[in-house]
């Protein structure tokens, strides 16, 4: 893997979103 | 003084740079705001998620197309050579927004669009909240700057609940829980999709590159949440075709929202997302304006509802006008070049292309000309929306055609206006 992929993967701001998409699709599942 | 800390940008250029962020928020809002104009022309009793598939494909294809069009996909691929990591953000932030606007389409028949509007219009709270804590943004900013922005989201939050209670026909008998649940969760996702948008622009990427990605993610997961929700692909595609005659206005919908879109890009590069989201929110303006000139709805309401529209379109106008006016100073701008030279570091990108994407400027190269990729680009994407426009049925509506086209001609003009300045201050950079 590359620094700029590895970077990625140690950058607390990327799984924020990660975090938010996952939640996001557990409400979704929730309401159906 | 830090010798490797980057030179501040002449005050008069971050004027022109401010300037033209907050024009493209303006007219974000104008062009989103019309984008569910022609959706109403929709009134068989299609899915909601099916209608959005139809709309995101709309969108697909515009995002291909108008930047293919506009800078060519030689300098797109150009852009994501410098970061390509930064592709991966953009499909995340793609796969955001479907799941957001799905959950919408939920939070709207469980609880009616009054309360679960301003549920989710908090994103431009929880931006803010980003933007502040990840990319400085509003560091070093004076307390008033502070102040207004933050007043000026809460008033326009207040301003578009008032708004929303009044477009609201009726509240639905739902499940209050769940549809509370939905409209918060699609707030806090549509706040946190801007990380990924200013993560990219802070790192110097052009704003047409990164949504020809972003709708990747979109058109991705919203195929897949259609594909789940009408129970496999034989059954969606039975409905896509038994609604072909509709598909037309459904794609233009997803157009109009992406010309709209690309000023938001635009707005989120140049005044940051906690300006640039609320400004581009003034779109539920423009869809009341829509709602009630052209679709004639409120039409004999009582005094009461009026009160709220002219209250409400008040406060959203007060709440714009207020942030438009506490743009970012010299002060402010540093600390985002330090954030923006952060993430330069981090992801090893060279210095002179964050230095020139944050200073609207293209990074130094030959001029690309446009390929014939990009004229099949355009040429597809045209073909398909005039062959669904030859086999669409126009429904039999009474529009104020007047205010039609009252309205196209300020879009058009906000669209021009704002595009030359964009054009001359940036280059679409």
């Amino acid at each position: 893997m590359t620094g700029r992929w590895s970077a990625m993967l140690r950058d607390a701001q990327f799984w924020v979103p990660i975090a938010v998409l996952v939640g996001g699709l557990l409400v979704l599942v929730w309401i159906r | 003084m830090d010798p490797l800390a980057p030179s501040p940008l002449d005050p008069s250029r971050l004027r022109r740079l401010q300037l033209a962020g907050v024009a493209c928020g303006f007219t974000a809002g104008a062009w989103l705001g019309a984008a569910e104009a022609p959706t109403k022309m929709v009134v068989l009793g299609l899915s909601p998620v099916v209608i959005s598939l139809a709309m995101v494909v709309g969108v697909f294809l515009a995002r291909w197309s108008l930047p293919a069009l506009l800078r060519g996909t030689t300098a797109i691929a150009a852009d994501v050579r410098q970061a390509p990591h930064l592709v991966v953000w953009a499909i995340l932030a793609g796969c955001l927004w479907a799941v957001a606007n799905t959950l919408t389409i939920y939070a709207i028949k469980d609880i009616g669009l009054s309360v679960a509007f301003p549920l989710w219009n908090a994103n431009s709270l929880l931006g803010i909240l980003w933007g502040a804590v990840f990319f400085n943004e509003l560091r070093g900013a004076s307390w008033s700057r502070v102040v207004a922005v933050l007043g000026g989201a809460a008033v326009m939050c207040a301003g578009a609940t008032l708004l929303a209670v009044a477009s609201a026909a009726q509240a639905p008998a739902g499940h209050a829980a769940r549809g509370v649940a939905a409209a918060l969760a699609a707030g806090v996702l549509w706040g946190t999709m801007y990380i990924p948008y200013r993560k990219a622009y802070l790192t110097g990427m052009n704003p047409l590159a990164f949504v020809t990605f972003f709708t990747v993610g979109e058109l991705g997961m919203m195929s897949a949440l259609a594909l789940a929700d009408r129970g496999g692909a034989t059954a969606l595609l039975a409905e896509l075709s038994g609604a072909r005659d509709v598909l037309f206005w459904l794609l233009l919908g997803g157009f109009v929202w992406v010309v709209g879109d690309l000023f938001q890009q635009y707005a989120a590069k140049y005044v940051g997302i906690s300006r640039g989201i609320p400004l581009s929110n003034t779109n539920q303006l423009w869809g009341l304006v829509w709602g009630l000139l052209v679709f004639g709805e409120l039409r004999g309401g009582a005094g009461a509802t009026y009160a709220q529209v002219i209250g409400g379109s008040l406060l959203m106008a007060l709440g714009a006008a207020l942030i438009a006016l506490a743009s970012a100073t010299g002060a402010e701008h540093r600390r985002w070049q330090e954030a923006a030279a952060r993430e330069g570091q981090r992801y090893g990108i060279d210095p002179a292309v964050v230095r020139a994407g944050l200073a609207g400027e293209g990074a130094a190269g030959p001029a690309r000309r446009r390929t014939w990729l990009d004229w099949a680009l355009v040429t597809g994407a045209t073909a398909v929306f005039v062959g669904l426009g030859l086999v669409a049925r126009v429904p039999d509506l009474r529009l104020g055609w007047g205010w039609v086209a009252g309205l196209a001609v300020a879009m058009l003009a906000l669209l021009g206006g704002t595009g030359v300045l964009l054009w001359r201050t940036t280059r679409f950079n």
